[in-house]
């Protein structure tokens, strides 16, 4: 008893926690991040990797669905909890490490995982091959796993996409409850499997809410529609004041230099965001803004990594009437980083008292890419460009049109 | 026989240490770059880690090919131990093989396998993608760091590690008039450990790749073996290039621990130093820039050599 209850102990200094934005609750995704940090927990990568899931926010019934997925993913000991304004996040960290050293509590949950649910197991052929109860857990991919898969009833919408070159029809070929994958002409134009993957809605470093339905060849992606799960409720009113505006572009920065790989440059953006959040000194911020776009500015190894990626024309913008940003990965990584200096040399000593008008200047100085944008700007890029493009276009989902989706088929 | 094995298992512990004091490392940088006061809990980090891993269960997936992925994730570390059993300290090697470095190589392509098996095993999209990225990365960095290890063999006249070493004693080290042999040597462990700037087939944008699917005493065998094969790409670096036991003052064993576990603590730091190369890119590096340069490097070895006898 003496070493179990030592091993609990010990593994609770480092939960890895699945963070899930719900589209309007950015703040609250923040506040658990830098929660996280100050606890020395790390973030988890995918569900396999995670102990608590937290979301933050209140999905809506689809969004809620997915979660529901990712759940039965995490190997347990697991636990759940929601998180609604930033300041829920504490105490819903506390109550995750709670149920996590309740060992009983997790034996029993274990247990009934293991129970055959025949109820809600379509594919009763292979129950012999999982060890969670619906059937496709961690199947193929582990966002949304059966958003894809064309027999699932309730949430798959295989049979309205329709993509050139795509053989639905051994659909019904699905060892395992996934469909295998179809043929298609790659583009060489030779014959090449097409595999459907979702990416997101949980996904880090991942626009809240947005689902992208990859068709895949190798990792090329040669279609794709995009979907954004909405929120259950109204989000709380974004905090429009330029500190936030500045917060949130550093955040975006954060996520493409996290793709990119490069953890300190990540974190010394995380850092900015969190000064600028918490009201540290204006000058302290900038200055250490100004440290970190240096930094960028003069990795070549970055530039080299990242030259030509997501290559978006000013006629592509101006023809399609939204703000697509110019230029490749790198131009508009750099451009958060100065748009968010700019924000701070204008306004921030004066953040108490603006007015309306200068709100509206200032957000409608940055305004996130549409999503319904994405397949175009996606298609025909490897799986690693897809990340960086999305993150580098920073996709607005909070105030995207609910029934905005869009597809584009590969050519 | 009852000798070779406890020698064996004496090998197996100091490599664990060394991938423990690794993982520390990495911890606590970690911990400092989050700006954490608490360094302590930085370093303790792999204890934390290995006991939250030791209390998770094991997944099962759907059409896994379980046998494979699992074989794949372990064969990680057993690797790393083969390596390390022709690594000579102070001129003695578990294995002392006549052609050791060969052995070491070999072992190398082994690891090719196993990352691809992790990846493949889990029938997962992203695992699998992160499986082939790391053949991708392979083609770019083997044949270099092939032509890399050739170079300390041509100046020593042997492939017999002992020999190598020697080579060097009380003369200058090969790291010396062979830096860029050292160097993309240097890049070929941190590209075999699926580490920091080559740790593309692990990357964050493939929700962890190769290890997405992974859990429980699973992950630890591949987080384990990564680390350790890290550390046994420093530890085989000191007879190869950094003069193997040769240094004044302290014992043979001193200068040996000493230098691996600076080029560790170099390796690991480079971690999140430097943005991901990314495989297509990196490929172009390998064959352009890296193979011919490493190429020059053997020739001027070679001429040096034979001007010399």
């Amino acid at each position: 008893m003496g070493v179990r209850q030592w091993l609990t102990t010990l593994s609770l200094r480092q939960v890895h926690v699945l963070v899930v934005e719900v589209p309007g609750w950015w703040s609250t995704r923040v506040a658990a991040q830098q929660q996280l940090s100050a606890r020395g927990w790390p973030e988890a990568s995918s569900p396999a990797d995670a102990d608590v899931l937290l979301v933050c926010g209140h999905p809506g019934a689809r969004f809620d669905a997915a979660v529901e997925q990712v759940w039965d993913q995490l190997p347990g000991p697991r636990a759940r909890e929601r998180a609604e304004t930033p300041s829920d996040v504490a105490d819903a960290l506390d109550r995750a490490a709670a149920v996590l050293a309740d060992t009983d509590r997790q034996r029993r949950d274990a247990q009934d995982r293991d129970r055959p649910d025949d109820e809600s197991d379509q594919h009763s052929t292979d129950a012999d091959a999982h060890e969670d109860s619906d059937g496709d857990s961690g199947a193929n991919s582990h966002e949304m796993s059966d958003m894809d898969h064309g027999d699932m009833g309730d949430m798959g919408d295989m049979g309205d996409m329709d993509m050139s070159g795509m053989d639905h029809g051994d659909m019904d070929m699905a060892p395992g409850g996934i469909p295998l994958a179809g043929g298609g002409d790659d583009r060489d134009g030779l014959e090449m499997d097409v595999l459907q993957v979702p990416l997101g809605p949980v996904l880090p470093c991942w626009p809240a809410g947005l689902v992208l339905r990859c068709s895949l060849q190798g990792d090329v992606v040669v279609a794709a529609e995009v979907e954004v799960l909405t929120a259950g409720s109204t989000a709380p009113a974004p905090d429009l004041s330029p500190r936030a505006e500045a917060a949130r572009l550093c955040d975006q920065a954060r996520q493409v230099l996290e793709l990119s790989g490069w953890g300190t440059a990540a974190q010394q953006a995380a850092r900015v965001r969190d000064d600028l959040l918490t009201g540290a000194d204006a000058a302290a911020c900038r200055a250490r803004l100004g440290r970190l776009r240096a930094t960028v500015e003069r990795s070549r190894l970055l530039r080299w990594s990242l030259r030509d990626l997501g290559r978006a024309s000013t006629t592509h913008g101006a023809a399609v009437g939204l703000p697509v940003p110019v230029g490749d990965v790198h131009d508009r990584l750099l451009s958060f980083l100065r748009s968010a200096g700019d924000l701070l040399d204008e306004r921030l000593d004066e953040k108490a008292d603006h007015h309306p008008a200068d709100q509206l200047k200032v957000s409608a100085r940055w305004t996130g890419t549409d999503p319904v944008e994405l397949p175009d700007l996606v298609t025909g890029l490897d799986l690693a460009a897809v990340r960086l493009v999305v993150a580098s276009v920073a996709p607005d989902t909070a105030t995207a049109d609910t029934s905005a989706t869009a597809e584009v088929d590969g050519g | 026989m009852a000798e070779s094995l406890f020698w064996a298992l004496v090998a197996a512990f100091l490599l664990g240490c060394l991938a423990v004091a690794a993982a520390s490392l990495d911890g606590a940088l970690g911990a400092r770059g989050r700006g954490a006061g608490n360094l302590a809990g930085g370093w303790s980090a792999p204890l934390a880690e290995t006991a939250r891993l030791m209390r998770q269960r094991r997944r099962t997936l759907v059409a896994a090919d379980v046998l494979l992925w699992r074989t794949g994730g372990a064969a990680l570390l057993v690797a790393a131990l083969l390596k390390v059993a022709v690594v000579p300290v102070d001129g003695w090697a578990l294995a002392d093989l006549a052609v050791g470095l060969v052995w070491f190589n070999a072992m190398d392509v082994t690891v090719w396998a196993a990352v691809w098996l992790t990846g493949w095993g889990a029938n997962s999209a992203h695992a699998l993608i992160g499986g082939y990225r790391f053949l991708a990365q392979g083609l770019a960095y083997e044949l270099p760091l092939m032509f890399a290890l050739t170079a300390p063999a041509v100046a020593a006249g042997s492939l017999r590690l002992a020999e190598v070493e020697a080579a060097q004693r009380g003369g200058a080290w090969f790291v010396l008039w062979m830096p860029v042999a050292f160097a993309v040597y240097c890049l070929g462990v941190v590209a075999f450990s699926v580490w920091g700037p080559l740790s593309v087939a692990a990357g964050v944008d493939l929700a962890g790749g190769v290890l997405a699917e992974l859990s429980g005493v699973d992950r630890l065998l591949v987080l384990a073996g990564r680390y350790a094969l890290l550390a046994t790409g420093a530890a085989f670096a000191v007879p190869m290039f950094l003069g193997g036991a040769d240094g004044p003052l302290l014992p043979g064993w001193a200068w040996f621990a000493l230098k691996t576990l600076l080029l560790l603590a170099v390796l690991v730091a480079l971690k999140r130093r430097l943005p991901v190369l990314r495989p297509d890119r990196f490929v172009e590096v390998g064959w352009l820039v890296l193979l011919p340069a490493v190429l020059l490097q053997v020739l001027v070895v070679s001429v040096v050599a034979v001007w010399r006898y």
